[in-house]
């Protein structure tokens, strides 16, 4: 026995030595001052891994069946989609650091403010890229909701994608006037028990948010940094709240669905009668392919709901970071955002400023067929709210475990 | 002679780097990030984590509830198999059916979750039937049967995947054992079918089987895809409880992910232990 | 007179095990099918069409799929059987065996989250090569047991008897051993086929979602609460094991007992 464990012991600490060979960053330091004609020459041919999550036909239908293709033909790069988000990344990144592997398995990552947040923090991101691309200069770095994730300055270490609102979503047809503030909210659950549920998502902790905010009395209270002591008097008012209610949601607030997309099943079902999510746009592309109501409409909470961007990161291991920037790039261009934007597609609005692009560009984009049955983001810019510090979010989810799921 | 004893021990060494290495690492890998020593947001030796767990009780509940649901599942699916060959044993032989109950082995635990949840949601197939037959108005009135608190959804998709793999033991004990004859014996000595039921096909089959049934408690006690996808969020099985920990938001939290891993590691191997290190004959184990 | 019941009980398991593969092949082909609806709006091939046409690149998961299971397959009924031989002759057979029980009853995805630094150090994540690998570790101690009982005192003697008739280690095998195991090799490369095609926790850690198998891909499909091709996707998974049962039948289970 004596041996065997010999052995082994000797087989473990021989795996750990394994794959520690150094490699010279310079390659990549380098590409921080290479111009982009040099970018696109080392882009070449090469394979880009992306990480994005993947809960949505749209989406998926535009990344697989526009931009994969697209790159291959202009750029001749082959872009590699998988699955995974927020912690999925973070715990990849962190698990690289610790097997000090130099060439990660994924080059780019489709993120927000609180994957960012933690990303930093294990200094998982590359590095400041995004004034480099070409096609930023459409973008507007002044607006507020562009140069800041989550309370935390950008400063060109991830690329801005898309813009969105979160959105409350009702069938017209079966729900006159929908709550638009936490009062009106209360009397709507008890006249309709069981037709709200909180996703035990990201999405979920983002109405939950919106909620901690109208608790604290207006759209900024969450604004600026964590505050621990703000978090803990409005959190446990929340919790109070919400189990209190709960006797009154889906399933009398036994359980709650694990993700956004059963929630819309929920409510396609007619089970549920409010659903909620940060695509706004993503309800006309659901009532075009059948699977909502004809009469189903979004609008935003009185007291505001969140309005954030999505970006895009280059991971700190990136084994082809230049090739990432072109895709990067492209995915900022006129062309592909306004492919983006499509109603009929993906519908996710587009981070380039209509006034710095060429005219007939911005005439495009405004020529664009119209959604027929989501809001535009126009008409949630009145309650739009900036995103509170990360802590929040990361806080939310773990007391919503402990406060209501497992009480 | 030397010469065949070094073969037979090379034989033996790639059993170890094969069947227990990669055990062993994971393990130690888990319970060196349990305590705190590796991990990139840990900073070194802790019992804190482990005292989180033990105080926290979502580990004992989460135990709890799997032990029970497997518990449940595996009874329900012994007892229906063995009823099933008692009763049926004959028909069974038949060409068509020799063919037909091997179908759901091809359907695994992932196919028969999603298809529970089609069949039994509030949405599903079911509950448009009963909304037809006009037995409920609104979907919300179909009873609780997935992601509910009985844990239904989890312990009909278990049944389905394990009884008839138990149908199919039993029959296969029942022929190689010659059950028939011993029974035709005791018949012409006199005894009733209930008798020979209790005497002679029950005793015979659970001997032979246990260790078999004892294994698909604990496999069931692990699994991952149907609890996934019928489960709650609370309390969860032991697979997801361990996987959703280790894949929280929280960084600072992920080692208390591994001290449940490592909880569930020492039960397996301590009732593997004890099923398997006694001399016991266990001819029908594999 | 009493009534018979049994054949009532007999067809109702029938139609019970019948029921979802018609059901799943019919969801596969139905689309925009809200409740309370009995009948979906669109019945049709569509789904199949758009799968065979487009990106969805569930034919290249079946292909990998395919891939890996036939090499999991493969090298662990290989190395089980080779490897148990020696096992199971060994003096300290039964320690060995009871260790073999441990990755053999551990839940496969609790057994890949621990195990991933070390795939990550050995380059082995995110990979094909390192799905096999994974799903390897988890098949051999399979394969291993399963050929536990081969091992015994008659099959040695056999191979005495080769030895002293003057044959080498090679007839040995190919003239007395594999003929002898042949049955049971074909079990032990069903099963571990199966165990490697239905695998789906283990894979999605070590895969890191870069390796889209099946299964990978009908989760993918529930989460998007696409039921439509998650159906499909099931129909992929589940028909080529019924097809493999039809014509092997009689060696999947015959001797696994």
């Amino acid at each position: 026995m004596n041996r065997i464990r010999n052995i082994l012991f000797g087989f473990l600490i021989g795996l750990s030595l394994l794959g520690c060979g150094e490699k010279s960053k310079q390659d990549d330091e380098q590409l921080k001052s290479a111009t982009w004609q040099e970018i696109e020459k080392k882009s070449e041919g090469k394979t880009v891994n992306f990480m994005m999550w993947q809960g949505s036909t749209a989406i998926n239908d535009y990344i697989n069946n526009y931009v994969v293709p697209t790159v291959k033909e202009k750029y001749d790069i082959d872009l590699q989609i998988s699955g995974g988000q927020g912690p999925e990344i973070v715990q990849l990144v962190m698990g690289e650091k610790q097997a000090d592997i130099d060439e990660g398995q994924v080059d780019m990552v489709w993120i927000n403010g609180e994957t960012f947040f933690q990303l930093r923090k294990v200094d998982g991101l590359w590095g400041s890229f995004v004034e480099k691309l070409p096609n930023s200069k459409f973008i507007d770095f002044d607006n507020p909701f562009i140069n800041t994730d989550f309370q935390q300055p950008v400063n060109g270490m991830e690329a801005p994608w898309s813009i969105n609102q979160f959105a409350i979503v009702y069938d017209s047809q079966k729900t006159s006037s929908p709550p638009k503030s936490i009062p009106e909210f209360e009397i709507f659950i008890k006249e309709n028990p069981g037709t709200f549920t909180i996703s035990n998502d990201f999405t979920g902790m983002t109405f939950l948010k919106s909620l901690m905010a109208e608790i604290g009395g207006s759209p900024n209270a969450l604004d600026g940094n964590f505050d621990e002591n703000k978090y803990q008097e409005l959190s446990a008012k929340l919790w109070a709240f919400i189990n209190e209610s709960k006797q009154y949601f889906w399933k009398e607030g036994s359980t709650f669905p694990k993700e956004q997309s059963k929630m819309n099943q929920l409510f396609a079902n007619g089970e549920l009668l409010l659903t909620y999510g940060f695509r706004e746009g993503s309800i006309e592309d659901k009532v075009l392919s059948g699977f909502y109501p004809k009469s189903t409409k979004g609008y935003a909470w009185e007291n505001g709901t969140i309005r954030n961007t999505n970006y895009l990161g280059i991971l700190h291991n990136a084994p082809q970071k230049a090739a990432t920037m072109q895709v990067i790039n492209f995915l900022l261009s006129p062309e592909a955002q306004l492919k983006k934007s499509d109603v009929d597609g993906m519908n996710s609005n587009t981070v380039l400023d209509m006034s710095e692009l060429p005219p007939d560009w911005s005439m495009k984009f405004l020529d664009a067929k119209k959604r027929e049955f989501g809001p535009s983001i126009r008409e949630l810019e009145l309650n739009a709210i900036t995103e509170p510090a990360p802590e929040y979010m990361i806080r939310l989810y773990e007391d919503f475990r402990k406060h209501v799921i497992e009480n | 002679m030397s010469l065949r004893i070094k073969k037979a021990n090379i034989g033996v060494l790639f059993f170890i780097l094969i069947g227990i290495v990669p055990f062993a690492a994971a393990f130690i890998y888990a319970l060196l990030y349990s305590f705190g020593v590796t991990g990139v947001a840990n900073d070194g030796f802790t019992l804190k984590f482990w005292e989180t767990v033990i105080a926290s009780g979502s580990f004992f509940k989460s135990l709890g509830f799997s032990v029970l649901i497997a518990l449940v599942a595996v009874v329900i699916s012994v007892g229906g198999a063995l009823w099933i060959t008692l009763k049926f044993k004959e028909q069974l032989e038949s060409r068509f059916f020799s063919f037909i109950i091997y179908l759901p082995l091809a359907i695994p635990g992932i196919v028969t979750g999603f298809f529970t949840f089609q069949l039994f949601s509030k949405g599903g197939f079911l509950a448009r039937i009963s909304h037809k037959l006009g037995f409920i108005t609104e979907a919300s009135q179909f009873p609780d049967l997935v992601n509910d608190g009985l844990a239904f959804g989890i312990i009909l998709s278990f049944i389905a995947l394990i009884m008839p793999f138990f149908i199919l033991l039993f029959l296969n004990v029942y022929k190689n054992e010659r059950v028939e004859e011993l029974s035709i014996l005791a018949q012409s000595l006199g005894a009733s079918a209930n008798q020979i039921a209790k005497k002679i096909f029950l005793p015979i089959l659970i001997k032979k089987t246990w260790v078999l049934i004892v294994l698909y408690f604990i496999f069931l006690l692990g699994a991952y895809e149907v609890p996934l996808i019928l489960g709650q969020e609370s309390p969860q099985m032991l697979s997801v409880l361990i996987i959703q920990e280790i894949k929280q938001y929280d960084l600072d939290k992920i080692s208390e992910g591994y001290v449940v891993a490592v909880l569930y590691t020492i039960i397996v191997s301590v009732t593997a232990i004890a099923l398997f290190l006694p001399k016991r004959k266990t001819a029908y184990a594999n | 007179m009493r009534i018979n019941w049994k054949p009532f009980v007999l067809s109702l398991a029938v139609l019970l095990i019948l029921f979802p593969f018609v059901y799943l092949v019919f969801l596969s082909l139905a689309s925009e099918w809200r409740f309370p609806d009995v009948w979906p709006s669109y019945l049709g091939l569509r789904n199949w069409q758009t799968v065979f046409d487009s990106e969805t690149g569930l034919l290249q998961s079946f292909l990998s799929s395919l891939v890996i299971s036939l090499s999991v397959a493969v090298f662990s009924t290989a190395s089980g059987f080779l490897i148990s031989k020696s096992v199971f002759y060994h003096p300290k057979r039964k320690t060995l065996t009871l260790l073999a029980y441990f990755p053999y009853i551990l839940s496969p995805v609790v057994f890949a989250a621990c195990l991933s630094f070390f795939f990550l150090k050995m380059g082995l994540f995110g990979n094909m090569t390192g799905v096999v690998v994974a799903q390897f570790i988890i098949a051999f101690p399979y394969a291993l047991l399963f050929f536990s009982s081969f091992w015994n005192e008659k099959v040695k003697n056999y191979e005495d008897l080769v030895a002293t008739l003057g044959g080498n280690k090679w007839q040995a095998y190919t003239k007395v051993l594999l003929p002898l195991a042949k049955g049971l090799i074909l079990i032990c490369f069903f099963q571990t086929f199966l165990i490697s095609w239905f695998e789906y926790g283990l894979t999605s850690i070590i895969g890191i979602g870069k390796v889209q198998t099946l299964t990978i891909k009908v989760f993918l499909f529930i989460k998007e609460a696409n039921y439509y091709y998650g159906a499909l996707s099931c129909c992929l998974l589940i028909f080529p094991p019924v097809v493999l049962l039809y014509f092997n039948k009689r060696y999947v289970f015959k001797k696994l007992v």
